[in-house]
């Protein structure tokens, strides 16, 4: 099952991570891809981005169902495609290491289904594991920008 | 202009090799083993060409492959076939005769001298194998599997087609996927396996590393470089941004492909509008315009390997939206109509032939009826029984393709006459149930036989009947242009007196198509097209060497 789990460290205390985590137009830009986001519900949203898998690219549509919302270090999610036969789900969890300092996780499982399943998922390895690293990535990089060091 | 300077070369060879695909390969290969110092040029920052983005197919008659497997096959036949075929189109009658006597040679050099092999692929002949001198099997040649994993830092760098899966021919690669092994796809992309054009540049390039032949990837080549007798010299090419001379001291060897991205050029030589290209997008004729300006006399410029497009909107190659071969056509409970809702084609017939429809003129109206985008019209049936462009059977339709619950809705909402349409289908199901088609001789051609697996008529014909229905565009497309320089028996260009220009060879799509206007079945563009690069390898390696360095070198601008 293609799937990819990313951490990463922050000098920043939880509650700075979460007031921007929770707020899903802070990130939505920050998703690799990223064409656009329409917000349906507290819970549901559909997303629209290109994924690039190097031989090609390729828009994808899909739909989020949060199924957990634990203020202020996890939020789980299940994902399924529109225009495509995949599912999967994700989370991101942060954990405070001091009231400075979290670690923020970022998770993703995606799975191809139907007649060209079996073809997609050896692509899905690679891109799946990539995509979850540059979004913790991302948000991680935009967070220390929001939030810098003062000396 | 012409400037009269000295030049540095930046690098020297004997023999220098614009391009990377199957045809420029061949070259490199073989002049390097007549002992020449061969180097690659290539524009892109992927190896493989046209070539690597096929099937990678050579037709090739009387080959080894036949041999071995007890096919027969004699020169009589393939001239009777291809005679009939050709009718008159080619550049070169002699050429033609030099391609038959020559590529099954260039195949068994391939196989003695390079991991290079090849396939007879089960059921997948001539296309027109019921014509005098056609075979149903051996000279479509399918490349065997090939591991990219000894190829180290230009493993990733073979250039692919996105769409095609690790499959030969014969195992369903160019076909609809929904037979095919889906544990051996995986089991080949774990393993970096490839097959088709993939595999057949892998295994040449394979050979172009065992022989340390050196390879300049984004290097394009941009203008050749004479000296005052007007002999072909070098290449000034592009590297970093920057001018890089390349001597040759044997000759240059054009193979950069086609025309078919260059719009002016386009516009200049074919007959008919491409808008849809399915090839590496590099593909701008840089060869011709390098050719033309050293004095080329060009042949078959009109020509080029005609292609139906179709496009999935949400896959992009390389920025663009990727121009995909597509499937769904000419088999049941479709058709293809133009905007009068008509059909105007046997929607069957090779992907060579049916766009020579799409130009036909009505001198009464003074319109072109057949202009794309026309339209795949096809029903449920066939939507759920098939894999249509890149719609799997039994998933929901996307919503980038058109659809509705009735014809008319359907005609209206692509911008169709709904009465033409209405009246179109109604006449195709009363003739489709009877599996005939009086209009357009559906399943009476061989081409279309073999594609629906032998089945008769009743592969490529049932009615259009069970809603929703579906539309999807063709655009005119094409595989690569198949006009270019003018050659000789060495792949030596000639000028307008009909004489060669010293240094200066041509291959592939860059050069003329000695076919003409002639696709025999799979690999009538990589056939000849490796075959003449075999021969200019051969003549260019053999050419003896000049002094490049002390000449009083003329830039050609």
């Amino acid at each position: 099952m293609p799937s990819g789990t990313h951490e990463v460290q922050l000098n920043l205390s939880i509650d700075s991570i979460w007031n921007f985590i929770s707020e899903m137009n802070n990130w939505a830009p920050l998703v690799p891809g990223y064409i656009e986001h329409q917000i349906l519900s507290e819970t549901q949203s559909t997303w629209k981005f290109k994924g690039d898998i190097g031989i090609m690219q390729k828009k994808v549509s899909l739909q989020i169902d949060i199924t957990k919302w634990q203020e202020p270090d996890l939020v789980t999610f299940d994902l399924k495609g529109l225009n495509e036969n995949f599912a999967g789900n994700g989370y991101f969890k942060a954990e405070a290491i001091s009231d400075t300092q979290t670690k923020m996780t970022g998770n993703l499982d995606i799975t191809a289904a139907g007649m060209m399943g079996p073809m997609i998922n050896p692509i899905l390895k690679s891109f799946v594991p990539k995509t979850a690293t540059e979004l913790t990535d991302n948000i991680a990089n935009k967070l220390k920008e929001l939030h810098p060091v003062t000396k | 202009m012409v400037v009269n300077k000295k030049i540095n070369w930046d690098l020297e060879a004997d023999v220098v090799v614009l391009g990377s695909g199957g045809a420029a390969l061949t070259s490199a290969l073989l002049a390097h083993d007549q002992g020449a110092k061969v180097v690659i040029l290539e524009k892109a920052n992927q190896v493989g060409g046209t070539t690597a983005f096929s099937g990678g197919i050579p037709w090739i008659p009387m080959n080894r492959y036949m041999k071995e497997m007890g096919i027969e096959d004699s020169k009589e036949e393939v001239n009777t076939y291809l005679n009939r075929l050709i009718n008159g189109s080619e550049p070169d009658s002699e050429l033609v005769d030099v391609f038959i006597d020559n590529g099954w040679k260039m195949i068994d050099y391939l196989h003695e001298h390079t991991q290079v092999r090849f396939k007879i692929p089960r059921g997948y002949g001539d296309y027109y194998a019921d014509f005098p001198g056609g075979k149903v099997a051996g000279r479509s040649l399918d490349p065997t599997p090939f591991s990219l994993s000894g190829l180290g830092e230009y493993a990733d760098k073979i250039r692919r087609n996105p769409i095609f899966p690790p499959l030969t021919l014969e195992e369903g690669g160019a076909a609809d996927p929904s037979q095919a092994d889906f544990s051996l796809i995986a089991e080949r992309m774990e393993n970096n396996i490839t097959t088709m054009g993939r595999a057949l540049i892998g295994a040449m390039f394979q050979a172009v590393l065992d022989r340390s032949i050196d390879t300049l990837l984004e290097t394009p080549g941009k203008e050749l470089v004479m000296n005052d007798n007007k002999e072909v010299i070098g290449v000034r090419a592009e590297r970093n941004g920057k001018d890089f001379f390349v001597g040759a001291r044997k000759g240059v060897i054009i193979a950069t492909g086609g025309f078919e991205w260059n719009k002016q050029l386009v516009r200049s030589f074919l007959k008919q509008e491409v808008t849809h290209a399915a090839s590496p997008a590099g593909n701008e004729g840089d060869g011709l315009i390098m050719a033309m300006e050293a004095g080329a006399s060009l042949a078959n410029m009109s020509e080029a390997w005609w292609y139906p497009i179709m496009q999935d909107p949400t896959i992009e190659y390389e920025d663009r939206v990727f121009n995909q071969l597509g499937s769904g056509r000419g088999v049941g409970n479709s058709i293809i109509v133009n905007k009068q809702g008509k059909r105007f084609v046997h929607e069957g017939t090779t992907y060579m032939d049916l766009p020579k429809s799409f130009y036909e003129f009505d001198p009464v109206t003074q319109t072109w009826p057949n202009k794309p985008p026309v339209w795949l019209i096809f029903d449920q049936n066939l939507k759920d029984r098939s894999l249509v462009l890149t719609m799997a059977p039994g998933e929901p339709a996307p919503d980038w393709v058109d659809q509705a619950p009735t014809l008319r809705e359907l005609a209206e909402k692509i911008g169709v006459d709904p009465e033409g349409l209405e009246s179109t289908v109604e006449r195709f199901n009363s003739h489709a149930e009877k599996l005939e088609d009086p209009d357009f001789h559906r399943g009476t051609q061989h081409f279309e036989n073999m594609m629906g697996g032998y089945q008769g008529p009743k592969g490529n014909i049932g009615p259009v009947e069970k809603a929703p229905f579906y539309a999807l565009p063709i655009y005119a497309g094409t595989l690569g242009t198949n006009g270019g320089p003018r050659i000789n028996k060495n792949g030596q260009v000639i000028n307008l007196r009909g004489e060669t220009i010293p240094g200066l060879y041509a291959s592939g799509n860059a050069a003329m198509g000695v076919l003409g206007a002639c696709y025999p079945g799979a690999g009538g563009t990589i056939g000849p097209a490796m075959t003449f690069g075999y021969l200019a390898g051969i003549d260019a390696g053999n050419t003896p060497s000049r002094n490049i360095a002390q000449t009083n070198l003329i830039e050609s601008k």
